[in-house]
């Protein structure tokens, strides 16, 4: 009496067939493909852009730490009277609880710390033309107080601006949410749309192969590997959407956040920089995260429609 | 191999697909269901390899109970039954050898098995020639060769086939019959479903009548109808 030998694993053979049929089904399927692709890069892209946007403000804030409500500015080219009335004024003030003085070296260190990826804005700038700066921590900390203080600041000789945490923060955290929230909205509801393209593609693909599908269960091919080039088709399309988002967060970073760190405008905003590193970081996340809409779509299509 | 203890099965709408049906096929017996249309001979063979599942009653296949078997398993007992298609369910873009590869790559046997396997299985059913044709360019008679050599080329210990010769002439017929009584000598249990008087006939095996889900008549060497009144 014969019986069904268990096969021996002949992985490389089985991982061919895999490739093979998930290229084919790939390629058999071009128009749905491209569009389920196109829609995960885009809703990745704004999901990465909304991630640079919030970590950009954060950064940007980072300044304004331990109590430091106010920041004074001073020329670069303050004299040594300006300098030392300033100082004047706040050690004698009781208003002011403390306060540390950047001087342009330790400026432009920070300067160099956050911007570390970006060596051309930091080769662009020397110590000689940072602002020295005190960063002031008052007692009272009330938003009406501050601001008093920043204009009685501001009018004295020497000083370039002052910048308060109320106002400055209040600003990149206003932008930052708006834009930030209003991206992720549109990515929430972009990536829903892409999760259902690529069960679509997946379950065209499935129809498409019906016939091989029933042979395949007559003979007895295991449900796993019945469905295996499909979920493959589904991540694939999900990564080549990721992979396609990964150079528009460049694109982000290099034409929107650029637009902030020139401004003059605001003088905060020149922290608004992300370093390369953090895009590196989010673009795993986005290929995780386009890798798995991919998988979930698929799974959906091939658990409904692939089942013995 | 086969055993059947009071099987049966309703389809929606109070179809009685089965009722009740009892019978015992032993190892490399040649068994032919007759019937009429819709007397529950294709329900009978889908019980066999869990294409459906019965209300109630008992079904041991290859030792195995093959309505209580867990969903994950069911391929590996098809991977023991053979089944045949009257409109054969060839892969019109895949050649006669791939198709017959196809079989056994999808259960995940190593290709040397493939390579092997598959030029002795078309030798057997005579297309050898022919392996690299598409099935579109083969007579019926010979698309029904390459389906029975996909079916078979894992060697399964039981061939199901539903009406295998309803969409071929007498004369094909008689080749395909060949081939089956072939493949039944090598100790491999058939279960037929036909509507071929004259095949049933001619064979005198086992034949198990089915009329409205009804087991009818179970005779070891039988003819299509029951006496000279019967209705086919």
């Amino acid at each position: 009496m014969r019986t069904a030998r268990p096969g021996s694993p002949d992985v490389l053979y089985r991982l061919w067939y895999y490739v093979r049929e998930t290229v084919v089904s790939l390629w058999r399927n071009l128009s749905l493909t491209l569009a389920a692709i196109l829609t995960v890069a885009i809703s990745l892209s704004l999901v990465g852009a909304s991630l640079l946007i919030r970590e950009g403000a954060e950064r940007a804030t980072a300044q304004f730490q331990e109590g430091v409500e106010f920041i004074v500015f001073m020329v670069p080219n303050a004299s040594a009277e300006q300098d030392a009335a300033i100082r004047n004024v706040l050690d004698s003030s009781p208003a002011i609880s403390r306060y540390a003085y950047v001087d342009k070296m330790a400026a432009y260190e920070e300067f160099q710390r956050l911007f570390t990826d970006k060596p051309e804005l930091v080769e662009s700038v020397s110590p000689d033309v940072m602002p020295p700066s005190y960063r002031i921590v008052p007692n009272n900390p009330e938003a009406g107080n501050v601001a008093e203080m920043a204009r009685q600041f501001g009018e004295q000789p020497g000083v370039k601006e002052v910048a308060t945490a109320t106002e400055a923060i209040h600003q990149i955290e206003d932008f930052s949410n708006r834009v930030s929230q209003a991206l992720l909205v549109a990515a929430v509801v972009l990536v829903a749309v892409s999760t259902l393209l690529i069960l679509n593609t997946v379950f065209t693909a499935i129809s498409a192969r019906r016939q091989e599908i029933e042979v395949m269960k007559v003979v007895g091919a295991t449900n796993w590997f019945i469905r295996i080039p499909f979920m493959l088709e589904g991540t694939i399309h999900g990564l080549i959407g990721a992979a396609l988002a990964v150079p528009a967060l460049f694109v982000v970073d290099d034409q929107v956040l650029a637009y902030f760190q020139e401004s003059d405008a605001v003088p905060l905003f020149r922290g608004f920089a992300v370093p390369d590193g953090y895009i590196w970081d989010t673009s795993l996340w986005l290929l995780a995260v386009g890798g798995a809409v991919g998988m979930i779509g698929s799974a959906v299509a091939v658990t409904r429609y692939t089942d013995v | 191999m086969i055993k059947l203890e009071g099987v049966s099965k309703i389809f929606k709408g109070d179809v009685v697909a089965l009722k009740n049906a009892t019978a015992e096929i032993q190892r490399g017996e040649f068994v032919f269901l007759v019937g009429p249309s819709g007397s529950g001979k294709s329900t009978f063979i889908r019980l066999l390899n869990r294409e459906e599942v019965a209300d109630s009653g008992r079904i041991m296949v290859a030792g195995k109970d093959v309505g209580s078997l867990s969903s994950w398993k069911v391929p590996y007992l098809r991977r023991n039954i053979g089944y045949i298609f009257q409109d054969y369910k060839l892969l019109p873009k895949k050649t006669v050898y791939e198709n017959v590869a196809f079989g056994l790559e999808v259960i995940g046997r190593p290709r040397q098995v493939v390579r092997q396997q598959v030029p002795a299985i078309l030798e057997l059913v005579g297309l050898t020639r022919k392996a690299e044709r598409l099935p579109g360019e083969l007579s019926g008679g010979e698309q029904q060769r390459v389906s029975i050599a996909r079916a078979f080329v894992n060697r399964p210990l039981i061939l199901l086939a539903d009406e295998p010769t309803g969409n071929l002439d007498p004369a094909t017929s008689v080749g395909i019959m060949r081939l089956l009584d072939r493949i039944n000598r090598t100790g491999t249990t058939v279960v037929m479903a036909t509507h071929d008087r004259t095949i049933v006939d001619t064979m005198r095996r086992r034949v198990i009548e089915l009329d409205r889900g009804v087991i009818k008549r179970d005779e070891s060497r039988g003819v299509y109808e029951d006496g000279p009144t019967g209705i086919s």
